[in-house]
């Protein structure tokens, strides 16, 4: 067993450098790629992924977006290697996506935590470790350090069947990163998290790529995906029909939003005037309401540090 | 015990020679064993599926890149095949026994050790032969057990995987499909190696505690018969003391004091006759495959007995073989007997009172191997042609004959019951009673038998020594005849053979598991196979199927020859499935021909390819009876080691084509839906 567990299992950069060169930055590549489900008689049941082209670049955030039903699962299992493609192609990090050595490189959320349910926190981790030809002390470093990134370390030698959906979705990421993966691909990252294990989700996807992870997660939480994606692809029906960056795509060109503190009547008033000087529509002016999600978590932050405050009824109620 | 295939010589095994080009071969005339077997079997396995697989890429993807992808996989396949990480492997099994575990596979143990608890309270107590019993009952009740288990745990574990899809969060690992199915089919290897020990050894202590006994024997019920009476203490069935003092030319030493003589106390539903010799020694006589010594011992004037345990009960005898050809009355070698009209043509028969004989030729017979004495063991068939007087059994006559001089001397007469198993020591110093010369001569229709009279200085020697003067640089011929008018033995190769030694029974037992152990290896190798492909209920089905198709595989291979009928001579008596159903429908007999007609044409049409199909089905199918050795330890036969090698090698074969299929089929199909 070599001393410097680090030589053992290569670090995703480590990897990044030795592997065949798939163009500059470029993780993931599709081309045409396009599935389609038959029956057992060989009929066609159901075209679910058309012609996809599609580029995924080295440490960007990209998101799969679309509703039930348009591809972004069956894109995430091509690229997986878990589904055949009818034709056309997915490479990742230019090898073909059937390749079992590229999942050397890759971390998997998938959808719901599939892990096995007899196993604890800690064994679970372990046996995905051995699958990567961890050796021992790597294995339990990892674990160790995973486990407290996850915050189960109270949990960790309980069976996962014990476990709520949300810590079964952290032990599912944990397990994604046991390699220290390259590319993470993350399959509805957020579902059945609590506003507070949502907004821990995204930081980690943030502070993943702070690392120099890539991410592709899919989602139709588009909230979710505003909030952390660099880029995203729209799917529908299979097909792509928006591609680019976030803020780009989001950007509203002919309206301009000016938010300001403590602005006085008047103040408003001269905005006003100076809008319908300039023969522009004023849209909307007054005093903008924060989205649910930042009340809620400004409640639990509240409460955490003020245990035992009772609610104040508020002149609104 | 019955041994209706005789086991071949392992080199003769390892490559029997058989032509497989020949149209004989492919029309199942020429029998063809072990290793050739296999790689028969696994090269035109390996190569229909590969042409299956590349017809298939290529009418789903056209004829270029259907080709290219058939052989990309193929490229990879052997790359998966040769790259296994053990590392990987091993998780995968440690994994497999959890999920073994979490299933509750002790319940099984559990369930075994309640069958033994109370299932010895239904066992048949009267049976004349309680070790064929108890050994039977444990080893059948394991191999259920086990069998049972493991088609269900190996055929329903990838399926439930692919269901709730645990597998996925597996496959995205660099794992592959090789490692999966080899992990799965180790790790349930584990887990039934172990309930099969534990099973074993459960058995074992159950086997020896139920049998092993002893007796009580009360001086007020034992009459005294003499005072010359001489027991034979080691004699234990019909050899020892008696023989040797006899071939020495003196009577039994005479003891001071009464021989006394009566019946044991009842010990597991049995009692002996009880033998007290004048000096105080003694035995249980033999019953029920076993018997007791006895000793007398006196204190303070008061006389008691002490018996001790059963002798002869679990015993691991190393038989030797002969090889057996017979003589019809006229002295002409035959390959076989008289057919006394028993459909069952296991053992054919020699006529009583005439020079009829069964003759066994052994090799190998030399003073290292035996030093002191030969123990001839037969359990000989009888077929009367009259009732005569049951109780005394047929008298017979044992002989030996050197088979180059040509020299005979009869060494034995005695009485032969059915189903009992007479042992007869010859010592090395034999008394001749009869001395003859028996010459083979070449006649027009073969060879045959011709008695010569001896000279008279060999007539009337005093003695003969049986490596001197009857063997020939090793070889030996023990002949068998029957001595009363128009009464039948009956004898197959097995029937008689000399007791070369015992080995340990315990390891013995454990051979016997070993057979059981082989026979659950090959299920797990099935079950795990057909889970990478069939879903959980259809993948247990098949498993099933196929395990039942392997205990009787011999059946299916007579149908699909025809043989099932009568003695296997009679090819397609009656006609394949079809016709057969025909025939019992319309209620005809197997003799007669069908009516010609295209209806009948068109039944032989389908059952011809139905025997084909049968044919073929049978060759892919592992015989699972050919691996179970209850037969030799409740018998109480050593399992020789050249069958436990050739079992082993076949396992292995069968497995290792097992594992590359379902690698095959988990590789090529799509683990997500």
């Amino acid at each position: 067993m070599p001393d410097d567990v680090s030589q053992a299992v290569p670090t995703g950069a480590a990897v990044a450098q030795a592997a065949p060169a798939a163009g500059h930055d470029t993780i993931i590549e599709t081309r045409n790629l396009t599935k389609v489900y038959r029956d057992f008689w060989g009929r066609q049941k159901v075209r679910a992924l058309k012609a996809l082209d599609l580029e995924v670049r080295r440490g960007e955030i990209f998101g799969l977006l679309g509703p039930n039903g348009s591809g972004k699962t069956t894109t995430i299992k091509l690229l997986l290697g878990l589904l055949f493609p009818t034709s056309g192609q997915a490479l990742i990090f230019g090898r073909d996506a059937t390749d079992v050595s590229k999942n050397e490189r890759i971390g998997y959320l998938p959808e719901e935590s599939y892990l096995y349910k007899f196993l604890s926190a800690e064994q679970t981790l372990d046996f995905y470790g051995r699958l990567f030809k961890m050796p021992r002390r790597l294995r339990r470093q990892r674990t160790a350090e995973l486990i407290e990134q996850v915050g189960l370390t109270r949990a960790k030698r309980r069976q996962l069947r014990e476990f709520s959906k949300g810590m079964t979705r952290r032990i599912g990421l944990a397990q994604a990163l046991i390699n220290d993966p390259e590319l993470i691909l993350l399959d509805e990252p957020t579902t059945g998290l609590d506003p507070l294990g949502t907004r821990d989700m995204k930081q980690m996807i943030l502070d993943l790529r702070e690392q120099g992870k890539t991410i592709v997660m899919c989602s139709h939480r588009l909230d979710d995906v505003q909030d952390v994606c660099d880029r995203i692809a729209i799917l529908y029906e299979g097909e792509l029909k928006e591609l680019g960056r976030v803020d780009a795509l989001l950007k509203v060109r002919d309206v301009t939003d000016i938010q300001a503190r403590k602005l006085s009547d008047k103040a408003q008033d001269e905005i006003r005037q100076v809008i319908q000087r300039d023969g522009a529509e004023l849209v909307s002016m007054g005093n903008p309401t924060t989205t649910l999600e930042r009340l809620f978590l400004d409640i639990i932050e509240e409460s955490q540090a003020h245990p035992g405050r009772r609610v104040r009824a508020s002149q609104d109620t | 015990m019955i041994i209706e295939k005789e086991p071949l010589p392992f080199s003769e095994w390892l490559w029997s020679g058989a032509n497989i080009f020949s149209s004989d071969f492919w029309h199942g005339k020429v029998a063809v064993w072990g290793p050739q077997r296999w790689l028969l079997v696994f090269a035109t396995l390996a190569i229909v599926v590969f042409l299956l697989g590349w017809l298939v890429s290529i009418l789903r993807h056209g004829p270029v890149r259907g080709t290219s992808l058939t052989f990309r996989v193929l490229q990879s396949t052997i790359v998966d095949l040769l790259c296994m990480s053990p590392r990987r492997v091993w998780a995968l099994m440690w994994l497999a026994i959890r999920d073994a575990l979490r299933r509750r596979v002790i319940v099984v143990f559990a369930v075994f050790i309640v069958i033994l608890m109370f299932g010895a309270l239904f066992l048949d107590q009267d049976n004349e032969h309680p070790v064929r019993l108890y050994i039977s009952v444990v080893i059948t009740t394991t191999s259920f057990l086990i069998l049972m288990l493991v088609v269900f745990l190996s055929s329903t574990s990838l399926p439930a995987e692919l269901k709730d899809k645990t597998l996925h969060t597996v496959v995205t690992k660099p794992v592959r499909p090789s490692e999966i199915v080899l992990g799965r089919i180790l790790g349930f290897v584990a887990v039934g190696t172990v309930l099969v020990a534990m099973m074993g050894a459960i058995s074992y202590l159950f086997v020896v505690r139920q049998l092993n006994h002893t007796h009580t024997v009360e001086q007020a019920k034992l009459e005294p018969i003499g005072t010359n009476a001489a027991v034979e203490v080691e004699d234990t069935k019909g050899e020892g003391e008696k023989d040797r003092e006899a071939q020495k030319g003196g009577n039994a030493p005479e003891a001071a004091g009464v021989a006394l003589i009566g019946k044991s106390g009842e010990t597991n539903h049995h009692t002996h006759r009880v033998f007290i010799a004048p000096d105080g020694r003694g035995r249980l006589d033999w019953n029920k495959d076993h018997w007791h010594r006895a000793t007398q011992h006196e204190s303070e004037g008061k006389i008691t007995y002490k018996v001790g345990p059963a002798e002869g009960l679990l015993q691991a005898r190393v038989p030797v073989y002969g090889k057996l050809h017979f003589t019809d009355r006229e002295g002409n070698k035959k390959e076989r007997g008289i057919n006394v009209g028993d459909e069952w043509s296991y053992r054919s028969y020699i006529r009583g009172g005439t020079p009829a004989s069964a003759i066994w030729s052994f090799e190998n017979i030399r003073p290292d191997r035996f030093p002191k004495r030969i123990p001839i063991e037969m359990t000989l068939g009888i077929f009367r042609s009259y009732k005569g007087i049951i109780d005394q059994g047929i008298p017979g006559s044992l002989l030996l004959r050197n088979p180059k001089t040509g020299l005979m001397v009869e060494v034995k007469v005695f009485n032969a019951k059915e189903f009992t198993t007479d042992v007869h020591t010859i010592t090395r110093t034999i008394l001749p009673t009869n001395v003859s010369r028996m010459t083979l001569v070449q006649t027009a229709d073969g060879e045959r038998y011709v008695s010569e009279d001896v000279d008279v200085e060999t007539k009337n020697r005093a003695s003969f020594d049986l490596f001197d003067d009857l063997t020939d640089d090793g070889r030996l011929e023990v002949w068998l005849q029957c001595l009363a008018p128009d009464q039948y033995f009956g004898a197959a190769q097995a029937d008689l053979y000399l007791h070369a030694s015992d080995r340990v029974f315990w390891l013995n037992f454990a051979k016997g598991y070993f057979g059981v152990w082989l026979q659950m290896v090959l299920v797990v190798a099935i079950g795990v196979t057909f889970s990478t492909f069939l879903s959980g209920p259809i993948a247990m089905v098949a498993t099933l199927s196929a395990t039942l198709g392997g205990l009787i595989r011999p059946l299916m291979i007579a149908i699909a020859l025809g043989t099932v009928y009568g003695d296997g001579k009679q090819a397609d008596l009656g006609g394949g499935p079809l016709e057969s159903a025909v025939r019992m429908v319309n209620q005809q007999n197997v003799v007669v021909d069908l009516d010609k007609g295209i209806q009948t044409d068109l039944i032989k049409w389908v059952d011809d390819r139905t025997q084909n199909v049968l044919w073929g089905m049978a060759q892919l199918i592992p015989d699972l009876n050919e691996f179970s050795a209850a037969d030799y330890v409740s018998y109480g036969f050593d399992v020789p080691d050249n069958l436990i090698a050739q079992w082993t090698i076949t396992v292995v074969g069968f497995v290792f084509v097992l594992f590359v299929l379902g690698f095959l089929f988990l590789k090529t199909r799509e683990v997500a839906k």
